[in-house]
């Protein structure tokens, strides 16, 4: 499947702002089952400086700094993706590791292994997702049983995210504590990611966020609107014997070819689309726009 | 033993409980300090105790000054040092303390390029991955870096202290942006000062080469080999707690001591706002933790390092001393494994012992530490405040329950460590030698391919007898750190802190902007002190004689006079607006409320303390004969506080001693401050301040058209407010009338407290203020000055004191002045976002509101 994405940001500031400095971490990964066709990264005003580095998780992070004044500044990510997933690894074809239980998994992490000391870092405790509540870790028991399968455990957390909190994009935002939205049930994509992270942590495994794209289909004859899509987060779990598997518990699957993996991390603070430091007086507003379709 | 020496050791004996540095085990006297005691007792403990007060009494004159957080009367508290030093013999510093801090600086070096680079520990499963990986100071944004400079921690500092063996042990590591080298040279100069007889035939080690080495250190890090490289002191500001030292040290080095909010990263290179333009930073000594460096990409919610600074250093453009990053060797998690890590890279072991100490993230060890948590000390890998530490003997049991539930959450969290009883050292205290303990910092300086070790360090001692603890955060006792040689040493070059050595700014060019912000601010604040203290001081006065002499005049004058006081303080409603019939019942109420109150704004109190923030954070520029007069201010105000009673005389004589320190303190501005290193700023700042007040005070008293009497009352008043009667009397040599008035404080050219005067004084200095071609709003402060001045020039006493039709006001009077009063404030406006930095605030782009790191 090939996909044309554009992901824009635009903010007006008040009072114009006299320089600022950027971080974008917005470029989609090239990996197995992803290739990047084309990309294309517009910003209006043009920057002064620009680079573009990989990060410590493999993600491509741009900076840059705008040193005129501007009262808008504007940040367009144009791609061509081509998405196969079926190159990649596929879980249902692996018996191992759709079998094996919470206690061997826990026996393969401990053993010295490099890939594993290096999968290790994702069951530690990280910036948003610290002190974990017995709360959340009495969510992940319901799912999570010594002799049961964690790819099951996984499956079944998923879908309880899915059924028991309620999508609501006016509750939270992306500094609400996770004790907060375990606790209310409501949040967005990011939230939920980062429950089921919480969640996977609890019982002793690894889990890393995931941030992209997910392509929304219109209702039955009707024209997809230009804008509606989002931002879009879901997670991933390590799974011994086998490796990384993702779940997206807003839409209760298991991401195929509709979702485009921009970067990983271990919770949503190593991801954000785009961050910055301004100098300014005012207010500013934000908006962000995203679309995805079908390359012609 | 002598006599005397009994009796400055009489409690010494009782008191001695572990290990001493100066007592063996068998009662006699270590033989490295026997020759300091035969000192003391030369000197005898009367003479010492004077001694000892000498010390108190020039650290205070010198300034030397440690904050405490979250302590309201923690600030600028004056720094302890004892008069009796703390020694070691140079055998023992050489063969095992140097060696050992030289090896154990070289390991950490290694360790720190090794966890930002290769991280071949944790790949050979020398160092479990937990230890680096689960520290908060373990940043990710400094993975891969390359540095210039060979050694990659450039600054290592270690606390040691004596342990139960006899030998000197490590109790923890330093290395993000160690304190302690200033305080100690302050130590060295002070008691060489002090007591020089002590050092006579004892030779000890001075620290001053290991300070060049640290100079060498510093320009050699410089990214573009240059040879005259651009060397600031990064500090977090005059809030903390070590900011004396931050001053002293960039006095002493010869390097501009500047804020976060002075540099500014642009075009890929950092650097330094200056009045004139922007100079390139090539290597900054940082005092400034790792977290707070770059609110881009570490803490979003530091306003103390610079957005964007990271990138530069990634790019080789700047350098950092130690480099962002280097905390994570603040890491207790590391101690259980160091002597491993030793092994695999030297082949050897550890010289300096190190406290036994359990990871609770290994199983083993964690059991361990669980089944014997009453015996131990734990802490969390990432967290050395003494706060964090849990004393387990001291835990009750639900305390202890609390704990044990923690360490299973997170196991690889915390450290357990045994407890240990350091030795202790005689320390002077009430005429005689008590043992308490104590804790050495070193210090070491990469140099070429090693590292360079202070001879000595700084001492800090427990605060009272029974404290087993040692820190300076809860304001502490220091000692001067003896190495002491059988070779003469050379003696110590003089140096000490003054303002006149300070050669950290050249040219007004180079001055930062926030420096000269600060100095701005100082001449408004203490323009507004003086002219409110004088004013207040007049209307005292006219109170007492009305107290005596009570006419209608007298009494109508006097309530005139009140309602200026609001006018001219901007203090409202006070004696004009919504109930003031209630303060004129006790007018003095208010008046003491305008000297005293420190929450009011426009109250006497309240500018002084504005003056007071700006003065600290500009101490590298005072001279000690400030310091005094300053201190001497201060001294007054809390003595007067107390008082119980504020009676009209009294609240005069308070007023008539602040008054004469403030003019005493501006007249030391001026001899001690060079033009170009911002008396200009000084100047402009107290000009405008004193031009402005002066207008307030011409529209509060010589607008409205009053009857005879009480019209030369009020003028009167406002001569003596101004200190004018005696200058007008001289001019004019009759009675006093407004015209004549009005001629001297607003139109005389020569006389300089008047307006014309004094706005043709900032209009020359805003004239000299460094112009960089392409900014437009320089010629616009100078327009709005040039403005005032002609405004000024051009009015005529005729016209101004001519009356309005119903002859009620001096309409024209207040027209001038009003628009006299908006060019002015124009002009500081002008200047403030012409040259000062806070007309745009740091920002980030979407407000996120993390937690901290």
């Amino acid at each position: 499947m090939l996909y044309q994405v554009s992901h824009t940001t635009s903010y007006k500031y008040q009072y114009g702002v006299t320089f600022c400095h950027n971080i974008a971490t917005i470029k989609p990964k090239n990996m197995l089952g992803q290739t990047v066709v084309d990309y294309k990264l517009e910003i209006s005003p043009t920057p002064t400086e620009f680079s573009e580095k990989l990060d410590f998780f493999g993600n491509t992070v741009t900076r840059f700094s705008i040193q005129e004044h501007h009262k808008t500044l504007k940040v367009t990510a144009l791609s061509k993706i081509l998405r196969d997933s079926s190159l990649a690894p596929n879980i249902y074809e692996s018996e191992m590791g759709q079998q094996i239980n919470l206690i061997d998994a826990l026996a393969v992490l401990k053993t010295e292994k490099l890939h594993i000391i290096d999968v290790r870092q994702f069951m530690l405790e990280s910036i948003l997702i610290a002190n974990i509540s017995s709360e959340i870790r009495a969510y992940a028991e319901e799912s999570f049983k010594p002799n049961r399968s964690i790819f099951e455990a996984t499956y079944e957390l998923m879908e309880r995210i899915f059924n028991d909190f309620e999508f609501n994009p006016n509750v939270t935002n992306v500094a609400t504590p996770i004790h907060e939205v375990i606790t209310n049930k409501k949040g967005v994509c990011q939230d939920f990611a980062q429950i089921a992270i919480a969640c996977i942590r609890s019982v002793g495994l690894p889990a890393r966020y995931v941030s992209g794209y997910i392509e929304t289909l219109p209702p039955p004859g009707k024209e997809k609107l230009v804008g509606t899509d989002a931002s879009h987060a879901w997670f991933s779990i390590y799974i011994p014997t086998f490796g990384w598997v993702d779940f997206d518990p807003t839409n209760n699957q298991i991401p195929k070819d509709q979702h485009i993996i921009v970067a990983y991390g271990r919770d949503y603070y190593d991801v954000p689309p785009l961050k910055g430091v301004i100098y300014s007086s005012g207010e500013n507003k934000m908006k962000v726009a995203v679309d995805i379709r079908p390359a012609v | 033993m002598p006599n005397k020496e009994d009796t400055l050791f009489q409690n010494y004996f009782s008191s001695y409980k572990a290990y001493d540095e100066f007592l063996k085990t068998d009662m006699s006297i270590n033989t490295n300090w026997k020759k300091l005691l035969n000192k003391f007792s030369e000197i005898g403990y009367s003479n010492l105790q004077a001694k000892q007060n000498e010390v108190n009494w020039l650290m205070e004159e010198n300034g030397v000054t440690y904050n405490v957080y979250n302590d309201p009367n923690g600030m600028h508290r004056s720094w302890n040092l004892n008069v009796v030093p703390f020694l070691i013999h140079e055998n023992e510093w050489e063969s095992t303390i140097e060696k050992g801090l030289i090896q154990r600086a070289e390991l950490l070096n290694l360790v720190l390029k090794d966890i930002y680079g290769k991280r071949e520990l944790i790949k050979n499963g020398i160092l479990p991955q937990e230890v680096v990986f689960a520290h908060r100071g373990f940043l990710r944004q400094c993975d891969q870096i390359q540095y210039k400079a060979t050694k990659t921690l450039q600054i290592y500092s270690a606390d040691l202290a004596r342990g139960p063996d006899g030998r000197m042990w490590v109790v923890s590591d330093r290395t993000q942006a160690p304190s302690g080298m200033g305080y100690a040279l302050e130590n060295r100069y002070a008691l060489n000062n002090v007591v020089p007889d002590i050092f006579e035939n004892i030779n000890v080690k001075q620290p001053l080469g290991f300070f060049n080495d640290l100079k060498q250190m510093l320009i050699d890090s410089a990214p573009q080999n240059k040879d005259n490289p651009n060397i600031v002191v990064l500090t977090p500001g005059p809030h903390n707690e070590t900011y004396f030292e931050h001053t002293y040290l960039a006095s002493f080095l010869g390097y501009p001591l500047v804020m976060g909010s002075d540099l500014v990263v642009r075009n890929g290179k950092l650097w330094l706002k200056t009045l004139k333009k922007l100079k390139q930073v090539d290597v900054i000594l940082r005092r400034v933790d790792d977290a707070f460096m770059d609110p881009l990409e570490l803490r979003e919610d530091s306003y103390l390092g610079v957005a964007g600074l990271l990138e530069v250093v990634r790019e080789q453009q700047v350098a950092i001393v130690n480099p962002i990053g280097s905390g994570i060797l603040e890491n207790s998690g590391l101690v259980p494994f160091m002597n491993a890590i030793c092994k695999y890279y030297f082949k050897e072991d550890l010289i300096l012992p190190q406290i036994a100490s359990w990871w609770c993230g290994q199983k083993k060890e964690c059991d361990y530490v669980l089944s014997h948590l009453k015996d131990l000390v734990v802490k969390r890998i990432d967290r050395s405040n003494r706060e964090k530490i849990f004393f387990c003997e001291f835990l009750d049991e639900a305390a202890l329950k609390k704990l044990k539930h923690e360490i299973l959450l997170a196991p690889y969290q915390f450290v357990a460590q045994e407890k240990i009883s350091f030795s202790t050292a005689p320390n002077f205290v009430d005429e005689s030698l008590e043992p308490r303990k104590v804790s050495c910092r070193t210090f070491a300086i990469a140099k070429k391919d090693s590292y360079s070790i202070m001879s000595g360090g700084l001492v800090r001692v427990a605060a009272d007898r029974e404290k087993l603890f040692v820190s300076n955060q809860r304001g502490g006792i220091s000692k001067d750190f003896w190495v002491v040689s059988e070779q003469t040493q050379d003696p110590l070059q003089n140096y000490a802190w003054d303002a006149s050595t300070n050669n950290g700014v050249a040219d007004i060019n180079d001055l930062s902007s926030n420096t000269a912000e600060n100095l701005y601010w100082s001449g408004r604040y203490l323009g507004r002190s003086l002219v409110t203290a004088r004013y207040l001081r007049v209307v005292l006065n006219r109170m007492n004689q009305e107290q005596f002499n009570s006419n209608k005049t007298n009494k109508e004058s006097l309530h005139i006079l009140y309602q200026s006081i609001t006018n001219i303080t901007s203090t409202f409603p006070g004696f004009i607006g919504k109930g003031s019939e209630e303060l004129f019942k006790n007018p003095l109420q208010e008046i003491i409320s305008l000297i005293l109150d420190t929450d009011r704004v426009g109250s006497l109190a309240q500018t002084m303390n504005s003056f007071n923030n700006s003065y600290y954070s500009l101490r590298s520029l005072w001279s000690k004969d400030m310091w005094r007069v300053f201190d001497g201010i201060k001294k007054q105000w809390k003595t007067f506080k107390k008082a119980e009673d504020f009676s009209i005389a009294k609240l005069t004589k308070f007023l008539d001693r602040i008054i004469t320190r403030l003019i005493a303190f501006m007249a030391l501005i001026e001899e001690s401050i060079l033009v170009n290193q911002g008396l200009l700023l000084y100047f402009i700042g107290l000009q405008t301040e004193q031009a402005t007040m002066q207008v307030e005070k011409c529209r509060a008293l010589l607008v409205v058209n009053y009857e005879k009497q009480v019209q030369y009352e009020i003028l009167e008043a406002f001569l003596n407010s101004s200190e004018s009667l005696n200058i007008y009397r001289y001019s004019y040599r009759s009675y006093l009338s407004v015209e004549n008035v009005i001629k001297l404080v607003l139109l005389d050219k020569e006389y300089a407290k008047s307006l014309t005067y004094q706005i043709k004084r900032i209009e020359k200095d805003v004239n000299r203020l460094p112009y960089s071609v392409g900014e437009d709003t320089v010629a616009t402060c100078k327009e709005k000055i040039h403005k005032a001045y002609e405004m000024i020039n051009s009015l005529h006493v005729e016209a101004l004191s001519g009356l309005n039709e119903n002859e009620t006001l001096r309409q024209n009077l207040d027209d001038a002045l009003a628009e006299i009063s908006d060019l002015l404030h124009q002009t500081a406006m002008e200047v403030s976002n012409t040259y000062f930095n806070h007309s745009y605030t740091q920002k980030q782009l979407t407000n996120q509101n993390f937690p901290t790191l």
